[in-house]
Formats: structure tokens, C-alpha cells, sequence
């Protein structure tokens, strides 16, 4: 959970996630949409991607293809629903309590 | 749910109180205490909003919307604390609607990691915005 929290905290993995949700797109053109940041630090970011299991990636010949993984998302959204289950039924004990006392 | 930039999270529940009442326990800091833990609010757009919970982890962000007994807005992070979920301080965003029936309020969360307009425009991407928006369904 925290790799993924981690992993869409960032502007440019975000970025990154939105070009390669309809499909898979090679490393080396992900590359080219970003050209203020080196190479190195796109791997990085797709590897910071990769590692939380937010993409899949596949090699073709040389090349490596990265598609969005949706379910990656997950945990993260399940995280936060159960902090909100459990701060919204106290909201409701205490604000019906002051209502009806 | 799982879209990149729209909705991680959306609860709706009914409350047995006036959306006066709610309201107060989203904008008092000695209400909210009650629910989620010890606050410092300054309830206007710009103004801070920092709440301890009990378990230690400290979320920090700035309300942006404020419409009485209706609509609250504000953005939302952990200060990096040990076991704090690596979202930073006003990274992520919750909008909070009160709506009155029968007597009651129903109390909708909705919250956001949103893709930051900004950076996407500094970063020379404004004109895939619409592309993009198409592709999000939105």
C-alpha cells in the first residue's frame, strides 16, 4: 500500500500513468513526453511504477512495453475507505448523541 | 475508483442531526476532536487544517471551499511521521457535502488524489489536457 501511495504522489509518475493507460507504450517514447527530465530518472520513475504494481512491463526485442494496472490502485483506495468507515461512524455517534442526548 | 486522477474514494452516510450540527463537527476543533482528534482549524479558504488522531498520525492540509452547512472543502496529507501513509501535506483532496432530509443529513466524502493541473501544464502538457480528460471519462 505504501509503495502505491508513494508511487501517485508524484506529478510526473502520474503523468506517466495517463500515457499508458489505453495501451502499452515503449520506455523510450515515455522518455520523449518528458523532455526536462534525463532518462535515467524516467527508469527510475517507471521503476517506481513497476515496483508498486502500478504497471506491468514486457520486454519486445529490445525494447520495454509499460501498460497501466488498474487493480494497482487498489489498496490504496481500500486504505482510505476504511479510514473514512472508521472517522465517519464516530462522526455520526458523536453528532447524534449531541443531537438526541 | 481506481482512475489515475479522478475518485479513489466516495462514502455517503445518513446522520440522525441537523447539517447544522454536522457542520459544527467539521469546523470546531473542540467538536471535531470527538471524531477524529486534536485540532487546529482556521475554517476559511486559505486557512490551516491539522488534526492529530489518536493513533499519531498527523494530517495537515488547507480548507479551500467553505459553503455553511452544505459543502467543505480541503486538501489532504500526512506530515511525514513514522507509519504515516507517504501522502505529503495538501497532496490529495476531500470534499465534504452536507445535504438535509427529512430532518437528517446526508454526509457525502469524496476523496481525491487529483492530477495536478499545474504541473501538467508546466511541464509543456496543456494541449493533451483534452485528450486526457477524453481518456478519464470525464
Amino acid at each position: 500500500m505504501d509503495d502505491a501511495l508513494r508511487a501517485v504522489a508524484d506529478p510526473t509518475r502520474r503523468e506517466i500513468l495517463r500515457l499508458v493507460r489505453d495501451g502499452e507504450v515503449a520506455a523510450g517514447e515515455l522518455a520523449r513526453h518528458f523532455p526536462s527530465i534525463s532518462r535515467p530518472a524516467v527508469s527510475q520513475h517507471l521503476r517506481v511504477l513497476a515496483d508498486a504494481g502500478l504497471v506491468a512491463v514486457r520486454p519486445d526485442g529490445n525494447r520495454r512495453l509499460y501498460r497501466w494496472r488498474p487493480e494497482g490502485l487498489r489498496d490504496v483506495a481500500a486504505f482510505l475507505d476504511e479510514l473514512w468507515t472508521d472517522n465517519l461512524a464516530r462522526l455520526k455517534a458523536a453528532a447524534e448523541q449531541r443531537e438526541w442526548p | 475508483m481506481t482512475d489515475i486522477d479522478t475518485t479513489v474514494v466516495e462514502q455517503t452516510l445518513r446522520i440522525a442531526a441537523r447539517p447544522e450540527t454536522v457542520w459544527q463537527y467539521w469546523t470546531d476543533p473542540q467538536l471535531i476532536r470527538d471524531w477524529w482528534g486534536a485540532a487546529d482549524l482556521d475554517p476559511r479558504p486559505g486557512g490551516t487544517c491539522r488534526i492529530e488522531s489518536a493513533s499519531g498520525g498527523v494530517m495537515r492540509g488547507e480548507f479551500l471551499e467553505l459553503v455553511p452547512y452544505e459543502r467543505i472543502v480541503f486538501s489532504f496529507g500526512w506530515e511525514p511521521t513514522d507509519g504515516a501513509p507517504p501522502i505529503p501535506p495538501g497532496s490529495t483532496r476531500v470534499e465534504v457535502s452536507l445535504v438535509a432530509h427529512e430532518g437528517d443529513t446526508v454526509v457525502t466524502v469524496r476523496h481525491t488524489i487529483p492530477a495536478d493541473q499545474a504541473e501538467l501544464h508546466r511541464s509543456g502538457w496543456a494541449a493533451h489536457l483534452p485528450l486526457l480528460a477524453a481518456a478519464a471519462g470525464r
